[in-house]
């Protein structure tokens, strides 16, 4: 199996202009202080400090 | 407790009589196990920030295998001791506290980037992956980024280290 070759590339981690941090594909997400250990195949991470759903982001940047 | 320029690693050493701590502040990606683990021996807002005498060896030792770069390193300085260092003693191979363990295996296994919140501080990403920012695309290969939270960074998207100037709390 190429595996290897598939797999380059497979998780992409974006900087959204103005947003948040953007995470998808093969990842492992933990937050000892909120208890998150786990495994989403798609996330987006507060980059502004204003989310009420830290680490998540809830769109506050737009406000 | 001394200190003294370092030719060896290009940064600072700091010595008790068992050990002496590396520091690399370029390699330093503001992860901040060391202060929030020891603030007794590495506290930023002091001067020198390390203070050997703040804690045991064994402590000191514990704490800087927490690091995730290579930004804190130790060594025995009886040479000789250095020799028997097995790999599980130094740094980036194991973390002893299993809530701080990055998941080595699984890395090795499946290779999952894995993204770790630091408490109070940023979003540390280690591993393969394609980071993308500001129309590039970087492919990293074993890789770590260190990304702001607080959105005070100086340095955007990078962690700066300004979380702790601002009191950034993640509540």
């Amino acid at each position: 199996m190429a595996t290897d070759a598939n797999n380059k590339s497979f998780t992409i981690v974006e900087v959204i202009d103005g947003g948040p941090l953007k995470i998808t594909g093969n990842l492992i997400l933990k937050d000892p202080k909120k208890e998150i250990s786990d495994s989403p195949a798609e996330v987006s991470l507060c980059r502004c400090g204003r989310s009420c759903n830290k680490p998540y982001c809830d769109e506050s940047h737009k406000r | 407790m001394e200190r003294e320029n370092n030719t060896y690693t290009g940064g600072r050493r700091y010595r008790n009589d068992d050990i002496t701590v590396y520091w690399k502040p370029d390699a330093c990606v503001h992860a901040s196990y060391c202060y929030r683990e020891l603030i007794e021996v590495f506290d930023p807002g002091r001067r020198p920030w390390v203070d050997m005498n703040g804690s045991t060896t064994d402590r000191i030792i514990e704490v800087v295998n927490m690091c995730p770069t290579e930004a804190l390193t130790w060594k025995w300085n009886d040479e000789e001791k250095n020799k028997d260092i097995s790999p599980d003693q130094t740094n980036h191979v194991i973390f002893r506290r299993p809530e701080l363990l990055i998941e080595k295996e699984k890395v090795l296994e499946k290779n999952p980037v894995s993204i770790k919140i630091m408490m109070d501080g940023p979003i540390v990403i280690k591993g393969d992956f394609t980071f993308k920012y500001s129309g590039n695309n970087k492919e990293m290969k074993d890789g770590i980024i260190s990304i702001c939270r607080c959105g005070a960074s100086n340095h955007m998207p990078f962690c700066d280290g300004t979380h702790r100037k601002i009191g950034f709390e993640d509540k």
